[in-house]
């Protein structure tokens, strides 16, 4: 089955869309009747990932994340992608005041998620691209170790 | 959908004359996080120890854990007890991150209220 787009959100890089898009997120997982404990993987990496774009994408604050959640038979894809710098290293405007400094947002992402993609973006920018299994199987894939 | 976005408070606590508690509730992300460094900078300026209360919480992040291990820092360098409480709520959004992530014996996370503030009332060893 080639992959649908269930939802599309184009927003601005602000703290206070982040929760916007993880409720989106949860709706739509919820509609393909997820695991609860899924819907939580998904809420903490896709708000790791737009955490990312606000710290590390945007010199200027404000330039837009692009979110897509892909239905798959089953499974979802959540695709966050920007177009600023690339990964840099060091955040370029917000990080002493808003970051973690833990730098602990990829790994959980790679950590919690069934395939885990990072990509850049013609023209400049970042894909991160994450799949989940809307079933969590009898052995939880914990991830200690991975993220520390 | 978004009409179930849930209120995020985060109250500072003074019942008790030993400690402060600061309680999260609701969700906890990169917005939110100066206003917890901001209650953390207040608790430490009352030279107590400190308890940080997640079990109203629904979702934290890595950005809320950096706020809890700065915090954690902070109070042992000013020879003050630092702990957080978790409980043992079914909603996933809160232990999920400190499983993953291996913190919960170094914050250090304890299952109740009672038993964070008798841990923070110890004050730390030097390093």
């Amino acid at each position: 089955m080639s992959d649908a787009a269930v939802v599309q959100l184009e927003l601005a890089a602000r703290t206070d869309n982040v929760a916007v898009v993880r409720q989106a997120v949860v709706a739509a997982a919820e509609a393909l009747s997820a695991d609860a404990a899924v819907v939580a993987d998904m809420k903490l990496a896709v708000t790791e990932a737009c955490t990312n774009v606000i710290l590390h994408a945007y010199v200027e604050p404000g330039g837009p994340i692009e979110v897509e959640l892909l239905a798959l038979d089953r499974g979802l894809t959540i695709v966050v992608r920007d177009h600023g710098v690339g990964m840099s290293p060091r955040p370029p405007r917000l990080a002493p005041a808003n970051g973690s400094g833990l730098g602990l947002g990829l790994p959980l992402m790679a950590a919690i998620a069934e395939d885990f993609e990072v990509h850049g973006v013609p023209g400049g920018g970042t894909e991160v691209r994450m799949t989940f299994d809307l079933e969590r199987s009898a052995v939880t894939a914990t991830a200690e170790g991975s993220a520390s | 959908m978004l009409a179930r976005m849930q209120q995020s408070t985060i109250a500072l606590l003074r019942d008790d004359p030993t400690a402060i508690v600061i309680e999260l509730a609701g969700e906890h992300d990169i917005h939110t996080a100066p206003e917890l460094r901001e209650r953390v900078a207040d608790a430490l300026s009352q030279g107590l120890p400190l308890v940080v209360d997640l079990t109203p919480a629904t979702f934290i992040d890595s950005s809320i854990l950096g706020v809890l291990i700065g915090a954690h820092r902070r109070l042992h360098e000013a020879g003050l007890g630092f702990a957080v409480c978790a409980g043992s709520a079914e909603e996933p959004g809160v232990r999920r991150i400190l499983e993953v992530t291996g913190l919960i014996p170094v914050l250090p996370v304890l299952p109740d209220r009672a038993a964070a503030l008798a841990f923070a009332r110890v004050a730390p060893e030097p390093s």
